[in-house]
């Protein structure tokens, strides 16, 4: 196909384009009327005026047709790139409702938007039109769709957490809607929660960091991802970080993945973490070449500048009074001074209630209970969300119980008279094999003998 | 025609422990501090009981090594295993090269001429009564092939080879007509299991047992209904016999697996001696169930239980009279004079390392007894000084400060240290505003986890589950999926 003939299939597009108010139809005609190999082509093509198309459509009336056409020139070669402060433009006044009609089209041209950034080496313009794009495109920012993850990648490469921040606090992703993202995958849901995770850690918000990487850890899986023992990885030195001990995962999560888990030196480091200062800087220089691939240094050293600091809070909880002497011994380190460095620095933080007398002697004093502040104002704020929390629960509930699977399922059980008896002897084997250890199964019959 | 053995029973076998092979190396003293007579200890043992527990003195106590040889040459004259003599000598033998002992040929020999006539004659009984089951399961008479079977097994055990005699009752099963028949299998079993100590599947063949009894005393009762009333009353005391012996072995079973409540539980339900029948001696003797029930009993159970379970049970009074210093143990412990108890423990401990059953658990029960103690010490102080505490104990301060500390941090005692001042202070918690933190953090971690399970449940219903890759299909993630 010739220029001249792509332009004038475009001049006809673009007509329709304007006339059209049928969006779904024009869609259709889109991605049908043209002729599959060249259809690109035509969309990348200029008008026969030699008009560049995009001025002529409105960006915002027009977002369907727009849409098509700028993801085509995104992709093609770079002398049909369109302005990219066009393309700015678009992302920030496009009609989500349009753009909805074409999901894949907004994919491509988020991904576009990351890889062009990247080839005009100026990847933090993608941060930005990312956003917009996202924040207009989905129905609800707590709704996953492919945009996440490129957007949580772009700030992630370009340094800019803050930029997601605000996103990742108070959007946690609630829902999952593949009739309108139907290409969503997996792992566009493993790399955001992961993504966001890695921000969220790099700004130092611990708990929040600690729910995203759990969500990519527990996420459900046949096999464990690679992502999600990074994410492990990540999530326990996190945790010794921000709370001085790693917690279990919830029961959900894959079981092969914390096998994986234990092979890996960080094991090593969990157990000895934070009473064995010695062994951990010994695994840390062992495995150092290891964790400097895993990238994980920076995180490894911040926990084990922490550990002291977990040592001593526990001593509060053991003794009232204790010389700097004996707290030195008792977290191993060698010198007072830095001793009293780190309690100076924890009572000024908060992190202990304690006086350090001038004779070296330290006295805890019990920690003041956040919780003698509670208001009334915030138990009425704890009672309010728990309501919500149970009605939203409730609603769950019903809806589940009025959908066809669930019906069907029950429905079936129902019928069978023998379902629940099967299962409750299986119930009762299983209890059985767990208290004796292995029984023989042609043991069952003994109720024969009756 | 023979009888498939399922693949179960073999795994049963091969795991049952190798005889005396697995012993630890810990050696007790025997002197007047830590009192133990052989002779008295010993006659309340019969036979395989008695070789067991004498090996096991060998090898732990030096001291008494030679002593328990030469009775234990003696009583393996008694039995059909000279292969146990094999045993004791092995032990005697590694005693003895660590220890300054006689050697073994100074003491006993076994008679060879008995070992050799106890093979050969070995040999022949062996062939008779598989000759007799082979007949039986020819003319397929499940009566006969069920006595035959049982026979077989109890020669088996007999000469030594557990896991044979274990296969043939288990092979006996399937010949059971009636539910007494399917008991006295499972307590043959018990038996078998208890005398190799074989914790863990005791739990399973009491299971079976119990179910058996239950089907034999409805069916005694629907004959009892038609014939003589004194029958069901015969048959009660039958129940009550057997229950004893199940619970004797639960109890056992629960102690090696280091369940000390249950097994507290279990010991302190028992009958009167006498129900325990012919277990008594060839397995047990009423003294071991003493000092069993009152150790797990002091190392699991509240005072109150202590009191109501232990102090005033008539019945388990009857097992503490063989062993008088039980009952000062608990009766010092109840008192609070825990120096007493626990010099009585240290003192005892000898007697007590050296039954079979208990010594793997000693350590743990004086341990978890002694933490009980301090931690019933300091309930009703406020504060109290750490040298008081160890007056009270028999300790140093620095062993005072040590056990304080270490149940302080496992949060055993709620209470701190002011180690300046050698003071244990009790913790005064506001439970109002504890409350309301907890409260108010039980509701959080419900909304944050309500909300990662919709989401997972939300990802599964569309289908976002982790697969294996497929050929080419490869997502970043692909070199390290493990392939199901």
């Amino acid at each position: 196909m010739t220029p001249t003939e792509a332009s004038t299939a475009l001049d006809s597009l673009v007509a329709q384009i304007v006339a059209s108010n049928n969006y779904p139809a024009l869609e259709h005609t889109i991605r049908n009327g043209l002729p599959k190999d060249s259809r690109e082509t035509i969309l990348a093509s200029a008008l026969s005026s030699g008009q560049d198309p995009l001025t002529v459509l409105d960006l915002r009336a027009h977002t369907l047709g727009v849409l098509y056409i700028i993801s085509a020139r995104l992709q093609g070669s770079s002398s049909t790139l369109p302005s990219l402060q066009i393309v700015a433009d678009f992302c920030r006044v496009f009609n989500p409702d349009q753009a909805r009609i074409a999901p894949q089209r907004v994919t491509q041209l988020a991904k576009s938007v990351l890889r062009i950034s990247e080839d005009l080496e100026n990847p933090k313009w993608a941060v930005e039109p990312l956003h917009n794009l996202l924040m207009r495109f989905a129905p609800d920012p707590s709704c996953l769709t492919p945009i996440h993850p490129l957007f949580a990648l772009s700030c992630v490469k370009t340094q800019s957490f803050t930029a997601a921040l605000p996103l990742l606090l108070s959007h946690p992703i609630t829902s999952v809607d593949t009739s309108l993202t139907p290409e969503l995958t997996y792992s566009d849901n493993l790399m955001y929660h992961y993504l966001g995770g890695v921000i969220l850690a790099a700004l130092k918000k611990w708990d929040a960091a600690e729910d995203y990487f759990e969500t990519c850890v527990s996420s459900p899986a046949q096999v464990p991802a690679a992502l999600q023992l990074e994410a492990l990885k990540k999530l326990s030195i996190i945790q010794l970080i921000s709370k001085g001990k790693t917690s279990s995962l919830p029961k959900y999560t894959n079981s092969q993945l914390s096998r994986l888990f234990k092979q890996t030196p960080y094991t090593a480091f969990i157990n000895n973490y934070p009473r064995n200062t010695k062994q951990l800087h010994n695994i840390l220089d062992k495995e150092h070449p290891y964790f400097l691939n895993e990238r994980m240094v920076g995180l490894l050293r911040q926990a084990l500048a922490r550990a002291p600091r977990w040592s001593i809070k526990k001593l509060t909880e053991t003794y009232l009074t204790l010389n700097l002497a004996e707290i030195a011994k008792e977290v191993n380190i060698s010198s007072e001074n830095e001793v009293r460095s780190i309690v100076l620095d924890m009572i000024a933080v908060g992190d202990i209630n304690a006086k350090l007398s001038i004779s070296g002697t330290v006295t805890f004093s019990d920690a003041p209970s956040e919780v003698a502040k509670i208001t009334k104002d915030e138990v009425d704020k704890m009672l309010y969300d728990a309501q919500v929390q149970g009605e939203l629960l409730a609603r769950l509930e019903a809806d589940l119980g009025r959908s066809r699977e669930y019906l069907t399922k029950a429905v079936k059980a129902k019928d069978d008279p023998w379902a629940g008896a099967s299962n409750e002897e299986e119930l009762f084997a299983m209890g059985m094999s767990g208290v004796g250890g292995p029984s023989n199964p042609s043991w069952n019959d003994d109720a024969m003998f009756s | 025609m023979d009888v498939d053995i399922p693949d179960q029973i073999s795994a049963l076998i091969s795991q049952l422990p190798q005889g005396t092979g697995k012993r630890t190396h810990r050696t007790v003293p025997v002197d007047a501090s830590h009192p133990f007579e052989l002779e008295t200890y010993i006659a309340n043992y019969t036979g395989r009981g008695a070789i067991d527990r004498l090996i096991h003195i060998i090898t732990s106590a030096p001291s008494i090594a030679p002593e328990a040889f030469n009775v234990v040459v003696q009583h393996i004259q008694q039995t059909r295993d000279p292969s146990l003599y094999q045993h004791a000598l092995n032990a005697y033998e590694e005693v003895a090269a660590h220890a300054q002992l006689p050697p073994p040929s100074d003491l006993a020999t076994l008679d060879t001429r008995w070992a050799d006539e106890m093979i050969a004659s070995n040999q022949i009984e062996r062939q008779k009564l598989e000759t007799e089951v082979k007949t039986y399961m020819n003319n397929l008479i499940k009566e006969s092939i069920r006595m035959g079977l049982r026979d077989l097994g109890d020669f088996y055990r007999s000469i030594g080879e557990h896991g044979g005699a274990l296969k043939q009752y288990t092979r006996s099963r399937e010949f059971c007509t009636t539910s007494q028949h399917v008991l006295d299998m499972c307590l043959s079993v018990l038996e078998l299991l208890i005398e190799h100590r074989n914790y863990s599947h005791i739990a399973t063949y009491v299971f079976k047992a119990d179910a058996a009894i239950d089907a034999a005393s409805s069916a005694a009762q629907a004959s009892g209904a038609t014939g003589a009333p004194t029958s069901s009353k015969k048959g009660s005391a039958e129940r009550d016999k057997v229950q004893s012996k199940l619970d004797f072995a639960t109890g056992l079973s629960s102690l090696g697996q280091a369940h000390y409540e249950k097994a507290a539980m279990c010991f302190l339900r028992l009958g009167p001696p006498h129900q325990l029948g012919d277990w008594l001696g060839k397995l047990v003797a009423p003294g071991d169930i003493a000092i069993y029930g009152a150790l797990c009993s002091l190392a699991s159970l509240s005072r109150s239980a202590i009191k109501a379970q232990v102090i005033d049970n008539p019945t388990f009074a009857s097992y503490i009279e063989h062993e008088p210093y039980i009952r000062e143990l608990i009766e010092a412990y109840m008192s609070s004079n825990f120096k007493v108890a626990l010099d009585l423990l240290s003192k005892f401990s000898t007697r007590h390392f050296l039954d079979i059953n208990l010594a793997p658990h000693l350590h743990d029960l004086t341990n978890l007894i002694r933490d009980r103690a301090v931690v019933l010490y300091f309930q009703p102080f406020s504060s109290i000084k750490l040298e008081r505490m160890g007056a009270s104990f028999g300790w140093s301060l620095g062993e005072v400060e040590r056990h304080v500390v270490r149940l302080i941090q496992s949060g055993d005692i709620k209470g701190r240290v002011d180690s300046q001042n050698k003071v244990l202070q009790a913790k005064q918690t506001d439970h109002r505003t504890e409350l309301f933190a907890r409260a108010s953090k039980a509701g959080k971690d419900i909304q944050n986890s309500n909300r990662k399970l919709l989401l997972r449940m939300r990802l599964q219903q569309a289908d976002l589950v982790v697969k294996a890759p497929k050929g080419s299909h490869a997502q970043p993630t692909t070199e390290r999926h493990t392939p199901e």
